[in-house]
């Protein structure tokens, strides 16, 4: 049970941060965290540190890449930012989830409707 | 593709493992300080605000685990853990370590030292191409004694003509010749005539130049010789521009037109290949005999056939053959080996038995670092329960006893393999027979990779026994102790082990006993002759020399050699026993019943000339030797050795008979005594033989001179060699060597077989006494309580020493029970390697448990004393 949903969980957080990182630009962790927080209207409670383990896969994967910079209070932290094969992969992602959604949609519709 | 990025960012974090983990553990409490800001200004005290960023983050720890797993490897990080701690443990107990890898390095060495021998003959692919098509073709009787495979050219050539399966058959044999080079002294070489087809059969491509071609091999063609690469560096210095240089070789113009590579054997030793110019029509068969046979055939089969239908064919070609020529080859088949077979077949049996010896030497050597390991796996039992305690799983223990096992395996391998490169140069000149020639025996690449697999193997083997022990480890009993004091367990695995390692000596003791009573036995047996102060020398004249010039020469040659100071005695022969040369005629006796196409006799022949008898030392049994008139007579008389005698005529006496060869009788006019090593092998018992007078009509032109003196016998060389220059200018001396380095040669194999097991099982006694040694001392330090125990309920001091003397020796007759038994199954193997004693002699067997019992008893006896005078008061109060 824990499993199913970690790797569900793993693929939209994937996406999810990607998402974020192309609206909001160079973004530090805890930025990223809060934000989808708040996107997500506080239907998700994730811990934030959950976000860490993404980070390091996007990155392995090449798709974000890191930099230390200052914040916006002067405390050094590490910005995270979309690379163009990040934004090849949002697209990608966005067409199978749509697809997805379309085909569970089609389901689950009631059957006498067309 | 991403997959490939992953494993290569995986791999680069290896290397930044400390960078990484600063950079995380400061990513990580910048994201806590910014979230408990947030939550400061929202109006949280600061303490309120930490604890309630920590909250929303989760568990920090887990998020970092997490993240370190997925960053690097955990395998490869663990295993340089591991490994960092083995190291640092082997320096801490330099002593104990030292002992274990020299104990490895022995067994390993070993190992791989036998392994480069047999990878160099029985493995390594032979430097023709596709040498496996390769085979070599023998002529052989249906019954009785053949002539070491050399074939009759009549034969050859219709082999040639006849096969269907061979796309190629060429052939060689062994020449001595005298090669003189423009100004130069003439220089006697090993030359090897040939025809052209056997560059076909090789399909070597020459070092320079090329080689004689079928136009060549024509009877009115130049001729012409190929160098080999030693002939080649030894005679000319190496130099290029010997290609199409003219020398004369006996006498005759032959130019030179290339150069092998080094490598070519076939056949190995020898200076250069001069084509032939053997044609079919000069070579048919004689009205009566079966002919000379003195040619070396081989073949290439043509793509697609196997060796089995080549040898079918050549069965069809002998029957055939057979019944055409029923007086000449009646009795004659043709058969084939491979190329390997047919250059190393000899000395597989040999080099198996080394192989499993240095086997056995590796198994003892592993069993010894076991209870090493054993040892202080025991002591580390506190080490472990903690480690366990805190948290580390069962595998990791494990694996870290493996990963100290494996290193300490592989230093001791490469120990080993140094020590088995030094071994085999140092040693290799001296290897006998095709072992020493150069080129032959070297440690190549795979040879390395078996030393590094038999390392990992060793590694693991001794590496389980500890490593169970370090799952067995019950962790509170442990930790609340001082030390584990019980003695269950490990004990049984250690009796176990040693009583292995003694049945292991012992089989080892066994096998150098007999091959040392084999040697024996070859050394002691009569030879026939006396080899002592014996200078051998060959001589080589030109094939068609003829008379009086044959003659001329040798007596010249003969009465010059007798006048040398010294010198008592002067003998000629055609071939000196040891020397692998055959040469059989087919006789009918006047006293035996003549039957149509069934010879009588069956003998060898040699010719002698000079004081054969005074210089050889070979009694004369019956009659008299030749004289120098004998070799004018039309009927030239015989002299036969005694093994005929007592095979066709015994108890009777052969004087005044005759032998009827090529329809002359020949009158025996004398009887000699056995000589040992006719024809090579002086393992073998002599046959029939018929000696012939060396000179005559067909007079032998090359010539072997035996030349007995007072003094020791390599100092005459150089006045032997001025006195042949004296007589004849443009020949030259060969083969000079000794009598006794002869037959040294001709034992150096077994005495080679004997050296290394000896050694080897004098290695294993050492270290099955060390070994013995060992688990008797740490049986007596585990049981210090129940000593004091005992000897508080009235055990004598005798009686306590007695009973660890007792169990060990149980063990040991254990062992030495189970090794009698394997050595008695394994004994097959070692019988071919056995002269003139059986595998199982009792006495042997009897006399190798003594000499093992003997040491074992006297490394259990230090320990022993040391149990007896415990001082029981302390022991009962040690904890």
């Amino acid at each position: 049970m824990g499993e199913e949903r970690s790797d569900v969980l793993q693929g939209t957080l994937d996406l999810m941060v990607l998402k974020t990182l192309e609206a909001m630009g160079p973004l530090h962790g805890y930025g990223i965290a809060r934000r989808i927080e708040q996107i997500s209207e506080q239907t998700l409670h994730l811990n934030q540190g959950t976000i860490y383990p993404a980070l390091l896969r996007l990155r392995q994967r090449g798709w974000i890449r890191a930099e230390w910079g200052t914040s916006e209070n002067g405390r050094r932290a590490r910005y995270y930012e979309l690379t163009r094969a990040g934004k090849a992969q949002i697209e990608k992602e966005t067409e199978s989830w749509e697809r997805v959604a379309a085909t569970m949609a089609r389901f689950l519709r009631p059957a006498s409707s067309q | 593709m991403s997959g490939v990025r992953v494993i290569l960012s995986r791999c680069a974090a290896l290397f930044r493992r400390r960078k990484l983990d600063l950079e995380l553990d400061d990513e990580l409490r910048a994201h806590l300080e910014m979230a408990a800001e947030e939550h400061r200004r929202r109006g949280l005290s600061p303490a309120d605000a930490r604890l309630a960023a920590l909250r929303e983050f989760g568990g920090v720890t887990q998020v970092r685990e997490t993240v370190r797993l997925r960053e690097g490897w955990p395998l490869v990080e663990n295993l340089r853990r591991d490994a960092g701690y083995a190291f640092r443990q082997m320096q801490k107990n330099p002593g104990f370590t030292t002992v274990i890898v020299l104990t490895l390095a022995l067994g390993i060495g070993a190992t791989t030292a036998i392994f480069t021998l047999v990878y160099s003959t029985l493995l390594r692919s032979l430097p023709y191409p596709h040498a496996d098509r390769i085979l070599a073709l023998h002529d052989t009787r249906l019954h009785g004694a053949s002539t070491g495979g050399l074939m009759g050219v009549q034969r050859f050539f219709d082999l040639q003509a006849r096969n269907r399966t061979f796309e190629s058959i060429g052939f060689f044999f062994f020449d001595q010749s005298t090669l003189v080079d423009a100004n130069h002294l003439p220089v006697a070489v090993e030359a090897a005539g040939s025809d052209a087809a056997l560059w076909d059969v090789l399909r070597v491509r020459p070092l320079l130049g090329r080689t004689y071609t079928a136009a060549d091999d024509q009877p009115n063609a130049p001729e012409t010789a190929v160098l080999s690469y030693a002939g080649w560096q030894k005679i000319f210095g190496g130099d290029p521009g010997v290609i199409r240089r003219q020398i004369a070789l006996d006498r005759r113009p032959v130019t030179i037109i290339g150069v092998m590579p080094p490598g070519v054997a076939v056949p190995e030793g020898i200076d250069l290949w001069h084509d032939a110019q053997f044609q079919a029509i000069d070579w048919t068969r004689r009205d009566t005999g079966e002919g000379t046979r003195f040619i070396n055939v081989f073949g290439r089969l043509r793509p697609g056939v196997t060796p089995a239908m080549a040898q079918a064919d050549l069965h069809r070609i002998g029957q055939q053959l057979r019944q055409e020529h029923p007086d000449s080859d009646g009795m004659w088949q043709f058969s084939s080996e491979t190329l390997r077979e047919n250059r190393y077949g000899a000395m597989r049996p040999a080099l198996i038995v080394l192989l499993l010896a240095s086997g056995l030497l590796l198994l003892i050597a592993c069993i010894n670092v076991a209870n090493l390991l054993l040892s202080r796996a025991t002591a580390r039992q506190r080490e472990v329960a903690l480690r366990r305690a805190l948290g580390a799983s069962a595998g990791r223990i494990v694996t870290q006893f493996f990963t100290e096992s494996l290193l300490l395996a592989l230093l001791g391998g490469g120990l080993g393999v140094l020590a088995a490169w030094g071994l085999i140069h140092g040693v290799i000149a001296h290897l006998p027979g095709r072992l020493g020639l150069p080129g032959t025996v070297e440690m190549h690449w795979p040879v390395v990779a078996f030393a590094f697999a038999v390392a990992t193997l060793t590694g693991i083997a001794f590496g389980i026994a500890p490593a169970r022990e370090g799952r067995r480890v019950e962790l509170h009993t442990t930790l609340k102790q001082g030390e584990a004091r019980i003695g269950g367990s490990g004990h049984s695995l250690r009796n176990a082990l040693v009583a292995i390692q003694v049945g292991l000596s012992l089989m080892l003791i066994v096998g150098a006993s007999l091959l040392a009573e084999s040697l024996w036995h070859l050394l002691k047996n009569p030879l026939g002759f006396r080899p002592d102060h014996l200078l051998t020398f060959s001589v080589a004249l030109p094939w068609d020399t003829k008379e009086p010039q044959l003659r001329n020469f040798f007596d010249t040659l003969q009465q010059r050699l007798e006048t040398m100071p010294g010198v008592t005695a002067v003998g000629q022969m055609d071939a000196l026993p040891t020397v692998d040369w055959h040469l059989r005629s087919n006789f009918d006796a006047d006293w035996l019943p003549r039957i149509a196409n069934q010879p009588a006799i069956n003998a060898e022949d040699r010719n002698i000339g000079g004081n054969f008898l005074g210089a050889m030392g070979v009694p004369l049994l019956a009659g008299r030797t030749f004289t120098d008139a004998d070799s004018r007579l039309k009927q030239i008389p015989i002299l036969v050795n005694e093994a005929l005698v007592r095979a066709y005529l015994p108890g009777g006496n052969p004087l005044g008979r005759h032998l009827i060869v090529g329809g002359t009788p020949h009158e025996i006019v004398g009887v000699l005594e056995d000589i040992r090593g006719t024809a090579g092998a002086i393992a073998a018992p002599p046959g029939p033989e018929v000696y012939w007078p060396a000179d005559g009509d067909e007079g032998v032109t090359h010539r072997s001179f035996m030349v007995r003196s007072r003094m020791a016998p390599d100092a005459l060389v150089p006045m032997v060699r001025d006195t042949v220059h004296g007589v004849d200018p443009s020949l030259a001396i060969g083969n000079v060597a000794t009598m006794d380095s002869l037959l040294n040669k001709a034992v150096a194999q077994p005495r080679l077989n004997m050296a290394v097991v000896a050694a080897f099982a004098l290695i294993a006694l050492v270290l099955a006494c060390v070994g013995v040694y060992g688990v008797v001392a740490f049986f007596v330090a585990q049981r210090t309580q129940e000593i004091g125990v005992r000897m508080a309920l009235g055990a004598s001091r005798q009686e306590i020493g007695l009973l660890f003397v007792r169990r060990a020796l149980t063990t040991a007759a254990l062992g030495l029970a189970g090794g009698t038994a394997a050595t008695l199954a394994l004994t097959r193997l070692i019988a071919s390697q056995l002269y003139g004693v059986q595998a199982d002699d009792p006495l042997v067997y009897a006399a190798s448990v003594l000499a093992l019992l003997v040491p074992v008893v006297l490394a259990t006896l230090q320990p022993a004393w040391r149990a007896a005078s415990v001082n029981p008061v302390e022991a009962l109060r040690s904890e």
